[in-house]
């Protein structure tokens, strides 16, 4: 009998070919924050649904308190008080804080009369206990993401949960929900629950962990105590091997000036005062913690939440965009974070994606040319080393980096001259990975003003010629290239690194 | 009171109008024709109800004028053959629930848009009703009108049976799990069944329900004169969807309540009536009918 | 994951085949057992009756490829026939000038379609819902509910009644409208707009597509077509009341979903609608000169978009108990 709360010992776990999990072994302790760290396609959302019951192990074994489990099904792992918390909250949008932990904690009979008083008494209760200032009347939608994910919590531990699993919840939160966050897993920490902490964000791992996991390529390589790791040991343990070597070095000095922001302001999207040059053949990453601003920053230059104030030059020439055609029409592209929402139409032809952006130069006289458009993804297929079956296929069938050069694609075809990259390599395979990394480089040897957006703090440090930090919607540092890892997260952080 | 909004500005509407007749058109409020106007309107009423749950659960159906139609026409043929009222009353819902059942089944069983089905059941209920029945009416035997009873007892009956319905109903969709299912399925189907809710099921009981209450309307429709045209119900389906939206439904699903459908059905069916007595012309009626629902849905546009 | 074959497109030629099949033995069937059924009369006939009906469904694929719906195209037919009667009759225009004012009147009331759908993101069933009972309203309102227009001239009337060079005079009317609507839809980066927004409106609007303008676009074209249809109507009847066009956006929207256009937007054609429209036509026709009743024409359209739709959706349903099954076998084998 081991003082575990959960151990997991030799779990493998493989999808036809692909071996998603290759013996691995985990163990939480009751009253810890264990993350769970890895890139993507390392294996950590398979031990997840495993763990949840929603994936059976082809072998190894789950023990909750030294008892094995057996099989689990999600039904059997919510007993054992097993809950996961994904991204997307699982909640009604239009219904009360109160009917949704209500419908989710009762197995009432369809005939049973509704107790409101008992509901939001039992809502009241449970978001007290966690310190959670909602209302049990509210509408869900009226809350916001943290507010949702507070109520995702009341619901998994009314459920009476002693395991609750954090999948990336921080991806969407601005910083100070994400403290929010923090304190609550803390607060439950105290009280004896376990809990796994999903994140590929080191700065949290430091702030918040107790023991690390490292997973890579489907093995565990490591668990470690968190305040015995530095971020270069455990981007080390993550990558196997050294930053800088994966990276393409930059082989040019970058030219004029092409892109200029002067106090630009975005008040919905909480982007203030940014001042940022981007010159041709120059790749300036901007860092910063999720919630700092960054994809606002991004969709305010591209016109999708346009500015209110402030100034954008092109080539020193005074521009305004109030929409994305507008941008595009300037010679600014977007390759945007949700690529499967908004970078690629997954019912569409990879041919057709590829000229989505480009109607009005492609097209002259809004006549389609099926031949032109043929060749041109045929092009790109060949230069971006596009894994298809065919200009026809239709961008569903791709994998995620192959769907990425798509989407990427599509914007070159545009022949921008400034390029806005949000997150190029979230959830691409490490192979694909490099090779969108080639790509950039290579685009911007041929003159193009690139800025890239990335939570992937090696990627950005090996990736950018100038680091610009972003800290609550405004840009706080300009770092130069190859930074050190914590220089950059402490600027991030808004702290003072050690030595300066 | 922000959450009520849209009930509340409805209910304002027709206070508004209400008032507004009894300043300029005092004669709308004669007991008689008011006593008529409502008994007529609890049959809409009654399928409204339906609509709403419909509604609520994010489906639609456009079939519930030919439902009601062919409902009328058997609930005639069985009274004309001499059947006891109560089996009538009976036999009709079952031949409701049926129709609605068809329909369920399709939407909730193979996961057809429920637009498109409803319109061919629509479509293809209707012409077969016309085809049988060449248009002609069913002559009802004595005793059947107004359930054997005076005309102003017939109307009050029918009037009070609707609102009971109502009452029942909306008592249901607030206080019984069941009709808190139907609120979880139309707000997200796959939530709804992460949490055990069965969507299928719900959607295809919401249709089997809506059809149920049709038939239960054409027998308050039939009961109301002498002879059952085959052509009633045309333009059924329209004016109902159009008091839910105007009650405060969302057509997305997931929210509204029946006090607002119930109010929303009194503001368009008062609209026809208000014109005659303000010696407006009658014709204005669709018009102004069209107008409340833009209005109704700019409003919910607002709101959002 | 590879797919050798581009699964969307398959699927849709394959129910666009099956609809031509389908209508080929509609024709060989009702030629057989028809009187005067298959004659070049009938024929001309069956062009004549379904003109209208074509037009607005013609109109109203690339609203429904958008992922929207038109209720109000038959009731603006009717107070466009009536607008134009009136442009005629009452502020005494000659035929050509009262036309052009109705198209005027059409595009507009699209217009207040496309302004509230699109400026104040209103669900398309409800805001055309509002403007079928609004615009069948206002056509009643103008004509007091017994007006008629009737004598026009002959020179008009030709257009509706007569042939010209053997077809039907409103025939090429109908075939500009087709070859205009199939350039749009297919050959036309419009078209591809419409598409990508009837599969993802936000993510077509991230490519830099003014999504609002064209979805705009397709409403007030819808409106266009309605008062060009209204104006065939008129010609064809002989007369405008205010009835005219009652229940034609339902058979409108039943040719184009039978023409396998979803009715969630991103898949379609015209070529389908064109076969659907055709299909309810010939059937319609047919019924009558077997001599059966007319209103079997009708149950045989309602279970025919029955049959098409779940022929649509039997591919998925295949595959997914494919899915479950080898899912229990592994299963099995595992334990």
């Amino acid at each position: 009998m081991s003082g575990e709360l959960l151990q997991l010992t030799s779990v493998t776990k493989s999808f036809g070919a692909v071996r998603a999990l290759k013996g691995v072994s985990f163990s939480l302790k009751a009253g810890e924050i264990h993350a769970l760290l890895g890139e993507n396609g390392a294996g950590k959302s398979t031990l997840i649904k495993i763990i949840t019951g929603a994936h059976q192990p082809d072998s190894g074994r789950i023990e909750i308190d030294g008892r094995d489990t057996g099989a689990l099904s999600p039904r059997i792992a919510r007993e054992l008080g097993i809950a996961c918390i994904y991204q997307q909250p699982a909640l009604f949008p239009d219904l009360s804080v109160a009917e949704n932990i209500g419908l989710r904690l009762s197995q009432a009979n369809v005939f049973s009369r509704v107790d409101w008083n008992a509901r939001r008494q039992q809502a009241h209760r449970l978001l007290e206990n966690i310190g959670a200032e909602i209302s049990p009347e509210a509408e869900i939608r009226s809350l916001s993401m943290p507010q949702q994910q507070l109520v995702e919590i009341a619901c998994a531990l009314g459920a009476g949960a002693r395991i609750v699993i954090m999948d990336e919840p921080t991806a969407s939160l601005t910083q100070k929900e994400t403290h929010l966050l923090f304190a609550i897993a803390r607060e439950l920490r105290k009280r004896g629950v376990g809990m796994i902490y999903i994140s590929h964000r080191l700065e949290e791992i430091f702030q918040l962990a107790d023991r690390v996991t490292v997973l890579r390529d489907g093995e565990s390589i490591g668990t470690n105590r968190v305040d015995e790791m530095n971020e270069a040991a455990l981007i080390k343990l993550m990558v196997g091997r050294d930053v800088s070597a994966i990276y393409p070095p930059a082989e040019n000095e970058p030219g004029e000036t092409v892109f200029s922001l002067k106090n630009f302001s975005c008040e919905r999207g909480g982007v203030r005062d940014v001042s940022l040059d981007v010159r041709a053949g120059e790749i300036v990453g901007l860092a910063g913690l999720v919630g700092a601003g960054r994809t606002e920053l991004a969709r305010a230059i591209f016109g999708i939440t346009p500015a209110d104030s402030g100034e954008m030059l092109l080539n020193g020439q005074r521009i305004e965009i109030h929409s994305p055609r507008d941008a595009v029409a300037q010679g600014i592209a977007y390759v945007p974070e949700d690529r499967r929402r908004h970078g690629v139409i997954l019912e569409m032809p990879i041919a057709q994606n590829m000229t989505m952006a480009i109607h009005r130069r492609f097209f002259p006289g809004t006549w389609l040319r099926f031949g032109a458009e043929k060749n041109l993804a045929l092009e790109f297929i060949r230069d971006l080393s596009i894994k298809a079956s065919g200009p026809d296929a239709p961008a569903s069938s791709l994998s995620g980096g192959n769907q990425q050069k798509v989407a990427l694609a599509r914007w070159l075809a545009a022949k921008p001259k400034v390029l806005v990259l949000d997150e190029p390599t979230q959830g691409v395979d490490v192979g694909a990975k490099s090779e969108i990394h080639r790509i950039i480089r290579s685009l911007a040897k041929n003159g193009l003003a690139v800025l890239m957006i990335s939570s992937d703090l090696p990627e950005i440090i090996g990736m950018s010629d100038r680091i610009a930090v972003m800290r609550s919607g405004t840009i706080t540092s300009m770092l130069p290239a190859k930074s050190e890892a914590h220089t950059v997260m402490a600027a991030a952080l808004g702290q003072k690194a050690a030595g300066e | 009171m922000r959450k009520y909004f849209r009930e509340l500005s409805v209910t304002g509407a027709l206070t508004l109008l209400l008032l507004a007749l009894a300043i300029f058109a005092p004669s709308f409020y004669s007991p008689q024709p008011l006593l008529s106007l409502a008994a007529n309107a609890s049959v809409s009423l009654v399928v409204a109800c339906g609509m709403a749950l419909v509604i609520i659960a994010r489906e639609i159906d456009i079939s519930v004028g030919s439902m009601f139609a062919v409902c009328s026409v058997c609930a005639g043929l069985l009274a004309a053959m001499h059947w006891p009222l109560a089996a009538v009353i009976a036999a009709t819902i079952l031949i409701g629930a049926i129709f609605g059942g068809f329909n369920g089944g399709l939407v909730a069983g193979l996961g057809l848009p429920s637009i498109v089905v409803t319109l061919a059941t629509m479509v293809t209920w209707r012409e077969g009703l016309q085809w049988l029945r060449q248009g002609q009416f069913v002559n009802l035997p004595d005793g059947v009108q107004w359930f054997g009873l005076s005309q102003k007892s017939g109307q009050w009956t029918l009037v009070i049976g609707a609102l009971v319905i109502l009452v029942l109903m909306a008592l249901m969709m607030k206080h019984l799990s069941a009709g808190r299912y139907i609120y979880a399925v139309g707000s997200d189907a796959e939530v709804a069944r992460l949490a055990g809710i069965p969507p299928k099921l719900t959607v295809f009981l919401v249709f089997v329900g809506i059809g149920a209450l049709v038939g239960l309307a054409a027998i308050m429709n039939m009961v109301q004169s002498p002879q059952v045209d085959p052509q009633s119900g045309t333009g059924m389906e329209l004016k109902v969807i159009a008091a839910v939206v105007v009650g405060g439904v969302a057509i997305s699903g997931g929210r509204g309540n029946l006090w607002g459908v119930f109010v929303g059905l009194l503001l368009l069916v008062c609209v026809g009536p208000a014109l005659i007595h303000l010696h407006i012309e009658a014709y204005w009626e669709k018009a102004i009918q069209g107008v409340i629902i833009l209005l109704a849905v700019v409003a919910e546009g607002l709101r959002r | 994951m590879n797919t050798h074959k581009p699964a969307w497109k398959n699927v849709l030629l394959a129910h666009e085949t099956i609809l031509l099949v389908v209508l080929i033995a509609e024709w060989i069937f009702f030629d057989a057992i028809g009187r005067n059924f298959g004659t070049y009369d009938n024929t001309c006939d069956i062009l004549r009756h379904s003109c209208e009906i074509g037009l607005l469904a013609l109109a109203m694929t690339p609203v429904i490829l958008t992922g929207g719906i038109d209720l109000s195209v038959g009731s603006l037919l009717g107070l466009c026939a009536i607008l134009f009667g009136k442009f005629w009759r009452d502020a005494h225009m000659p035929i050509p000038e009262a036309a052009a004012c109705t198209l005027a009147v059409g595009a507009l009331a699209g217009g207040v379609n496309a302004s509230l759908i699109t400026l104040l993101n209103l669900p398309p069933l409800i805001v055309t819902l509002g403007t079928f009972s609004l615009f069948r309203g206002l056509a009643e309102a103008i004509t007091h509910g017994v007006d008629t227009f009737t004598d026009f001239p002959s020179s008009f009337l030709f257009l509706g009644q007569e042939r010209w060079l053997g077809i039907p005079a409103q025939a090429p009317v109908f075939i500009g409208a087709l070859i205009f609507f199939w350039w749009l839809v297919h050959f036309s980066t419009f078209g591809r707009s419409y598409r990508a927004i009837g599969f993802a409106p936000e993510g077509t609007r991230y490519a830099g597509i003014p999504v609002g303008r064209r979805v705009a676009m397709t409403y007030v074209l819808a409106g266009i077509v309605s008062a060009i249809a209204a104006i065939i109507y008129t010609a064809r009847l002989g007369q405008a009341k205010a009835d005219a066009g009652n229940g034609y956006e339902l058979y409108a929207i039943t040719a184009v979903v039978l023409g396998g256009t979803s009715i969630f937007g991103g898949i379609g054609s015209v070529y389908g609608t064109l076969l659907g429209v055709a299909a309810i036509a010939v059937l319609q026709s047919g019924i009558v000169h077997a001599l059966q009743p007319s209103e079997m024409a009708g149950m045989l359209t309602g279970a025919l978009l029955i049959l098409a739709l779940t022929a649509s959706v039997l591919p998925k349903m295949i595959s997914r108990l494919r899915q479950r099954k080898s899912a229990l076998r592994l299963a099995k084998q595992n334990t």
